[in-house]
């Protein structure tokens, strides 16, 4: 089907000469890396302490994998195991996704994009990397000093009240990695605004741009109300102000709300990211426009707005109103629309696409699949009658990973493949990371189907033994054998990415004949990111014509009629090429 | 993609006060005030938060918070409000001499909201000190001295003084910083810093942020000193 | 919308608008005035706590806005300003939506329910809005810890 040869070390675009110093060898100071106001360099620090965090909240994943593999459990102590599942819950959420895509791809790619040097707030760039190594750190030290055992979601009054755990420590870090996002999330909305080259207006921006627009929306408005609720918490627990005390007339369901106001919006903070990336690798593996570049870019920002509007689902069960439960259970609903739109529209752009089949697009293939049965059961959870018989069991554990784990991880995992020439100038092995692509999709479809199943039968999740109901254990098993591949599979990118910053071959400026203006500069970029600022003259997703296909169509666009005048053939080109 | 070169010229050098990101210094001074909308965005979201939760338990308790909000002192709230919104005025006028680069003018404007800031602490410092000599700190001591209650049920007195410390103590934090902040400024303008006398934006994004302190203070002196009898 | 930031370089000093003295001035007397009058409407009954609550709350929004529009510049400020200043309060107000909770719990299908609650109805959180009874004050409803 394609004429582009499959390996990547062979590039069919004519790639611009390499400039001698950039961005990862113009200063081999530690300092020069600690003070640093390079967007990418500070995506690198994220890189790193990310996977650290990864690492740690996997370490969690896998015990608690291990822990249900008997009924009765055979590893842990109860008191331990709530302390377990809670930091693999706080680190994934708090230091794990939120941070990963935004802050690693979005810091890098931004303002390569976009055509500008830099982030509008460089200083403040880096102050959010300070801010989430700090939060970091402490919720680290809070789990090792003793632990925290009320899960991530805090619930009052346990966490106000009766737990014994280190909840106000990890609390505060929460709080502070919360400004981290902030100081993110204004840098996006503010770069995406006023740093754009000229000629790049925002219908000619990569649909990851408006990913993360939409990202930065989302976190400004929804992170300070989880700050300030979980500050709430703190001032109970520190200074006994009895905000949430339900024995002094407070109201702890209050919490719920506020919480979930910021919490639920915090799940499109980690998926919306991973669309935008979903959207570069399937135009760039298809070599085609995405299909309904506008109804994209706009669910993206219907999503973010939508997404403030369906909190009170995961509160059908905490008393509240079943007046407001229902319009929470429609609006969950509409929420379906802009996510199928995607879905739809990346199935589109793939029909009659020269689709290469290399490891980011493995990847977005599978996310595909994963992200619909995670968004498809999603609907079985916002119907109010069935969420009674499903919340908090484990089939909305496997609801939410496979969005977490299927959707943003793989996403990920794709997109660190698909800018890794651009991150190191280093090209990965293209063969085992295809077949390490295929390991991560059977890994996690068997960890986290089964628990579909047996959540579906009464698991419920959080729970340590289920000596109750032995027939659960051949999933939990099956479950545990899963999660032991996946385990693999993010150990062996993580090795032979590493091995390829010192191994790999050197990836010149346009390793996938891309589109785009990061694929302008070189591999790895200079530290100013171009020589001189862009000028965006055509559309994004505008591939050039490489194989004998693609310049047969193009040539055809270009025979029109004698009849027609200069100005409409090029209006005709112009059509076409859309 | 058929990117030629910009044929815009760069002002590296141009301008002391241009940061090498962006290309002119328009550029530069919309990016500070949209990035200073953004946060005061989220500022208004976390105190939001809070107001939310005080207006629910109002609603709830409307009789005892009335009765527990008598032991306030207005003359105090009127006095502070009367101080912060002198130095909203200090501060615009700061932004104004800055903007004509004044550099007397505008030091002696930061002085003046500094003043009228350390005001502001030292009259909230007394009226908090009074609350704890009341026993009215939420918390195990709490209304050990009834008549202090004003014949409010003392849980829900223990809520609103939980409201009120909690909120009235994150805004007078947010003075604080405020001060740290302007303090700041008004050094940077003493020792005639290029990167304020040669542009406006620094003191003018003090003078958004103090603004917004004074936001607070305008909903919250109403809310907490003014309750109308139920 | 399409206009991108380089390309707008004809409008110069759009937010850099000098407020002269006599604006400023008089909007904090202003302001200062309708200070007077919050304190004399939280003294003067208008008919109803509720009525007398919206007025309070009205001349605190008249209050902040003044300090918006003159004090903070915004009347001469760039659009996007002007939208964030809108989307940061309405997004507050969509935040207020989670008070239609408490309103419609009491609107329950099934009269009495809420009376018949285990414990004698010392529920700690009334399901009626407003609570139409307090709790007893007793001794060791006082908290716990400390």
């Amino acid at each position: 089907m394609s004429a582009i040869p499959a390996d990547p070390n062979v590039t069919a675009v004519s790639a611009t000469p390499r400039t001698e110093t950039n961005y990862l060898n113009a200063d081999w100071s530690i300092k020069s890396w600690l003070l640093t106001g390079d967007h990418k360099r500070i995506a690198i620090l994220y890189l790193v302490s990310v996977s650290f965090f990864f690492f740690l909240g996997s370490i969690a994943a896998g015990l608690i994998r291990y822990e249900l593999t008997a009924p009765a459990g055979f590893i842990l102590e109860s008191e331990t195991y709530n302390k377990v599942f809670s930091a693999h819950g706080i680190i994934m959420v708090f230091l794990f996704l939120i941070v990963a895509i935004p802050a690693i791809l979005g810091n890098f790619l931004l303002p390569l994009m976009i055509g500008a040097r830099d982030m509008a707030f460089p200083r403040l760039n880096l102050l959010s990397w300070y801010l989430f190594m700090a939060g970091g750190i402490l919720i680290m030290g809070g789990m090792i000093n003793g632990g925290v055992d009320s899960g991530w979601t805090f619930y009052v009054p346990y966490s106000s009240m009766y737990a014994n755990s280190n909840v106000t420590m990890v609390l505060t870090g929460i709080f502070i990695a919360g400004f981290s996002s902030i100081t993110t999330g204004i840098n996006f909305i503010v770069t995406t605004h006023k740093m754009r080259a000229p000629g790049m207006t925002w219908f000619r921006l990569p649909l990851m741009v408006w990913a993360l627009y939409a990202t930065g929306v989302v976190i400004i408005l929804g992170t300070p109300v989880v700050a300030v609720t979980l500050l709430c918490i703190i001032f109970e627990r520190v200074f006994h102000l009895p905000i949430f005390s339900a024995e002094l007339g407070g109201d702890p369901v209050l919490f719920q709300h506020l919480f979930w106001f910021y919490s639920h919006p915090a799940v499109y903070i980690m998926i919306l990211p991973a669309f935008g990336v979903q959207s570069e690798l399937i135009a760039n593996f298809a070599r085609k426009r995405v299909f309904g570049y506008h109804l994209i870019a706009f669910s993206s920002l219907a999503i973010a707005g939508l997404g403030f509007l369906v909190w009170g689902h995961h509160m059908f069960i905490s008393s509240e109103s079943m007046y407001q439960g229902v319009v929470f259970s429609l609006i969950s609903f509409l929420v379906a629309i802009p996510s199928a739109i995607k879905v739809f529209n990346w199935t589109a752009t793939l029909y009659k696409g020269n689709i290469r089949l290399q490891t980011p697009m493995i990847y977005a293939l599978g996310f595909i699949g994963l992200f619909t049965i995670g968004g498809l059961t999603g609907l079985f959870l916002g119907c109010l009658g069935t969420d009674v018989h499903l919340t908090n069991t484990y089939f909305i554990v496997a609801h939410f990973h496979y969005v977490m784990v299927g959707g943003a991880v793989t996403a990920f995992l794709g997109g660190l493949h698909y800018w890794w020439p651009k991150m190191t100038g280093r090209l990965y092995p293209e063969s085992i990371a295809k077949w390490n692509a295929v390991l991560v999709f059977i890994g996690f479809n068997l960890t986290f189907f089964p628990q579909f199943i047996v959540g579906f039968m009464g698991m419920p999740r959080r729970y340590h033994y289920y000596y109750f109901a032995p027939e659960f254990q051949p999933y939990h098993i099956m479950s545990t054998l899963g999660s032991t591949v996946l385990a693999l599979s993010f150990i062996i990118p993580g090795l032979y990415l590493t091995r390829s910053l010192s191994k790999g071959a050197k990836a010149s400026a346009n390793p996938w004949g891309a589109h785009g203006l990061e694929w302008e500069t070189s591999s790895p970029p200079p530290t100013s990111n171009f020589d001189q600022i862009p000028v965006v003259l055509d559309e994004v997703y505008d591939f050039d014509p490489v194989t004998e296909h693609e310049q047969d169509k193009a040539a055809q666009a270009l025979e029109v009629p004698s009849y027609l005048s200069n100005e409409a053939k090029s209006a005709e080109s112009e059509k076409e090429k859309r | 993609m058929a990117a030629i070169a910009s044929d815009h010229g760069h002002g590296h050098g141009h301008d002391e006060a241009l940061h090498h990101q962006f290309e002119n210094m328009e550029q530069q001074n919309d990016s500070y005030i949209v990035g200073m909308w953004t946060f005061l965005v989220t500022e208004v979201m976390f105190f939001g938060a809070l107001f939310l939760i005080y207006t629910l338990y109002r609603s709830m308790y409307q009789m005892d918070f009335f009765l527990a909000h008598e032991a306030l002192n207005v003359q105090m709230g009127m006095i502070n409000t009367f101080v912060l919104l002198f130095s909203s005025f200090t501060v615009a006028m700061s932004v104004r001499y800055a903007q004509l680069q004044k550099r007397g003018g505008v030091l002696a404007m930061l002085g003046i909201t500094q003043v009228c800031a350390l005001a502001f602490m030292v009259v909230k410092y007394f009226e908090y000190q009074e609350k704890f000599g009341h026993h009215l700190y939420p918390g195990p001591g709490f209304g050990s001295h009834p008549e202090y209650l004003h014949g409010a049920t003392p849980n829900f007195a223990q809520l609103y003084f939980g409201l009120y410390f909690g909120m009235t103590g994150l805004h007078g934090l947010h003075v604080v910083i405020g001060m740290i902040v302007i303090g700041y400024l008004m050094a940077k303008w003493w020792r005639n810093s290029p990167m304020v006398t040669k542009d406006y934006i620094p003191t003018e994004l003090v003078g958004l942020y103090w603004h917004f302190v004074d936001l607070v203070w305008i909903f919250l002196f109403p809310l907490m000193y003014l309750m109308p009898k139920p | 919308m399409a206009s991108t930031p380089l390309s707008s370089d004809s409008k110069h000093g759009g937010h850099s608008h000098v407020q002269p003295v006599w604006l400023l001035l008089g909007n904090m007397l202003w302001l200062m005035v309708l200070l007077i009058i919050t304190w004399w409407a939280s003294t003067f009954d208008f008919g109803n706590v509720v009525i007398n609550n919206v007025v309070a709350m009205l001349i605190a929004t008249i209050k902040a806005v003044f300090v918006i529009w003159i004090f903070m510049g915004v009347m001469h400020a760039s659009k996007l300003a002007k939208i964030w200043v809108v989307a940061g309060f309405g997004f507050l107000f969509l935040m207020f939506g989670i008070l239609g909770d408490y309103a419609t719990r009491q609107f329950e299908p099934v009269s009495g329910w809420e009376t018949n609650v285990p414990n004698g109805g010392a529920s700690s959180f009334p399901r009626q809005w407003p609570p139409q009874k307090k709790p007893e004050q007793v001794g060791e409803n006082f908290r716990p810890r400390g």
